[in-house]
């Protein structure tokens, strides 16, 4: 069971596969641009030290001068021994090593060792000085003249020609290396958009990997949530409706005796029993569309102090007994946003100060404007939110030690629907004094 | 093989062995001039470069004396040796050549002593092939043959 162990461990190959002939391309022109050139350059090194030419143009010279030295009044015997060696030299420097070489390539060798056998016979060495050998000497050169011209006239035409094809060598050399290097080039860039690619992929499965997680975290969420939703709303349905069922009940027992005072009594009940239904309804319709991201704010131009009064007006009939109060600071105060929004943050507020706050204590609303933002603070005067409940007091479904009927949607929804509309809720609480709730909107 | 040059040659070094006292190089400085004989030249201390050549086939072995133990040894870096050959041929070659490099005066070649006839008698040798950057046509000028006379500037 060794195997598929090495191959989790192993490199894998497969990942290598692609690149394994662009990088052998790419090193492989590197590898011959570089061999080409190196050859090109030790080439260049040894043509420059042939220097044919100059050789036979010293032979001439000195041929010359061996001729001008004889033919000279004087015939200084020590000047042409002299000049004769010198022209010897210079015919043997032709007939030796690479020089020879190239006489016999162009079919000049043996003209040379016929030039040099020639003077040699009249080596004044061996002949001695006198004029007839002198004549002798100065008639050679004459006739060697021709000859030795010949020859650099071939070898220059020979040099240029071989220049002429060791250019084009070079230049077809390095249209090669060129190539090889473009072919480089190309590789490296096939390499580059390569990796660019697999790392594209490796991003992206990345990403796939990352979104597949947060779904399935979304859904688990989702799921725990609708579970809780589902436990706590049937449980605030059933309070309102059994407050309903047994002031209905009361009045059946009743039968004939119901007075016109009792059915009053039992229609208050009943009245703020669905009031409670409506709103449990409303709030969970709001959320479930803003769950589902259908919730769309109708933004305009909104009076805070006209949706307070409104909200204010409902709470006072609803609570008749509780001291409501609303100020207002001069002139208007617009805020930009969803009209029905702000009144059900406002009314589930409102409703929150009524709540938590000894029925003798007022709840107050104040509306102002502060910078570019307009606000409506809520006032209680309870108890002040227990230290412990306030990091979690906008977490949904989160109920604090004193809330013994609300389902713990309301203030969660309201900031939901406050940030909807660009806004927020602030608070602070004081113990055993009370809190202040505050809704921030966008001025208008 | 034709008898005539073989004939000349023997002659030429016969020639040569008479002349070996005769003045062959003359090495000059701003206000003195020295001149060497063949026999001088030989009781200096022998060197041997065994070298290729541009103008020979394969290693070929020089003797000769080193240039700088002619020139001594109080010369400035800057200073130049102008090298002049039988026919006039002329060259600068900075001093710092012969510090540098073991530059003899060659002799002889492969154990023959250098003719007037070939490049002789004396013929200026760089080790050629125990530094690459001699190798170069700039350093193949300072070869001098039948060198008659260094002159320092």
């Amino acid at each position: 069971m060794t195997a598929p162990a090495a191959k989790l461990s192993g490199p894998n190959w497969s990942l290598y596969a692609p690149f394994l002939p662009v990088i052998i391309v790419f090193l492989g022109s590197l590898v011959f641009a570089f061999a080409k050139s190196s050859s090109l350059e030790r080439d260049m090194r040894i043509a420059v030290t042939q220097n044919m030419l100059w050789v036979v143009s010293q032979t001439q010279m000195e041929l010359h001068a061996l001729g001008h030295a004889t033919a000279l009044p004087d015939r200084n015997p020590d000047r042409i021994a002299q000049r004769f060696d010198l022209t010897i030299s210079r015919l043997n420097l032709l007939r030796r090593g690479p020089q020879a070489r190239y006489l016999a390539d162009i079919g000049h060798l043996a003209t040379v060792e016929d030039m040099t056998n020639a003077l040699l016979a009249l080596d004044p060495m061996v002949n001695g000085h006198n004029d007839q050998q002198h004549d002798a000497l100065f008639a050679l050169t004459d006739a060697l003249h021709p000859q030795i011209n010949r020859i650099a006239n071939d070898v220059m035409i020979t040099d240029w020609d071989r220049a002429a094809a060791r250019l084009d060598a070079y230049r077809s050399t390095q249209q090669l290396i060129i190539l090889a290097v473009v072919a480089a080039f190309v590789a490296a860039l096939a390499v580059s958009g390569l990796l660019l690619w697999k790392q594209r992929q490796l991003h992206l499965a990345a990403l796939q990997t990352l979104r597949t997680t947060k779904m399935l975290e979304q859904e688990r969420d989702v799921a725990l949530m609708y579970r809780d939703f589902a436990a706590i709303v049937s449980h605030q349905l059933r309070t309102p409706l059994s407050l309903i069922d047994s002031a209905m009940h009361r009045l059946v027992r009743q039968g004939d005796d119901v007075t016109a005072q009792d059915v009053l009594a039992r229609r208050a009940i009943v009245t703020e029993a669905i009031g409670r239904l409506t709103r449990l309804s409303d709030t969970v319709l709001l959320l479930a569309r803003l769950d589902n991201a259908q919730l769309e704010a109708d933004f305009a131009p909104l009076s805070m102090q006209d949706a307070a009064r409104a909200i204010l007006t409902e709470a006072q009939a609803n609570h008749p007994d509780r001291a409501l109060r609303l100020s207002c600071a001069d002139g208007p105060v617009t805020a930009m946003g969803d009209l029905h929004l702000v009144s059900h943050v406002l009314e589930n507020l409102v409703s929150n100060a009524i709540k938590f706050s000894p029925p003798d204590r007022a709840v107050e609303l104040r509306v102002f404007a502060q910078g570019k933002e307009v606000a409506c603070a809520v006032t209680d005067q309870g108890p002040g939110i227990d230290p412990a409940d306030q990091p979690h007091l906008f977490s949904r479904y989160y109920r604090g030690k004193t809330n013994k009927e609300g389902a713990g949607l309301g203030l969660a929804l309201a900031r939901s629907l406050a940030e909807l509309q660009g806004g927020r809720i602030g608070f602070r609480t004081w113990q055993g004094k009370g809190s202040v709730f505050t809704l921030w909107l966008p001025r208008a | 093989m034709n008898t005539t040059p073989f004939l000349a040659a023997v002659f030429a070094l016969s020639a040569g062995a008479v002349a070996a006292q005769d003045a062959i190089l003359t090495v000059s400085g701003a206000d003195s001039a020295t001149t060497y004989s063949h026999d001088d030249l030989m009781a200096l201390p022998q060197h041997r470069v065994a070298t290729t050549t541009s103008v020979t086939d394969g290693v070929v072995a020089f003797d000769g004396f080193l240039i700088r133990a002619l020139l001594g040894d109080d010369l400035p870096d800057d200073a130049v040796v102008v090298a002049t050959a039988l026919n006039d041929y002329q060259v600068e070659i900075p001093v710092t050549d012969f510090a540098r490099y073991d530059v003899i005066g060659a002799l002889s070649m492969d154990g023959e002593t250098l003719s007037p006839r070939d490049k002789g008698p004396i013929w200026i040798v760089y080790p050629r092939d125990d530094h690459p950057e001699l190798q170069d046509i700039r350093y193949d000028t300072r070869w001098v043959w039948q060198l008659v006379s260094l002159q320092v500037q």
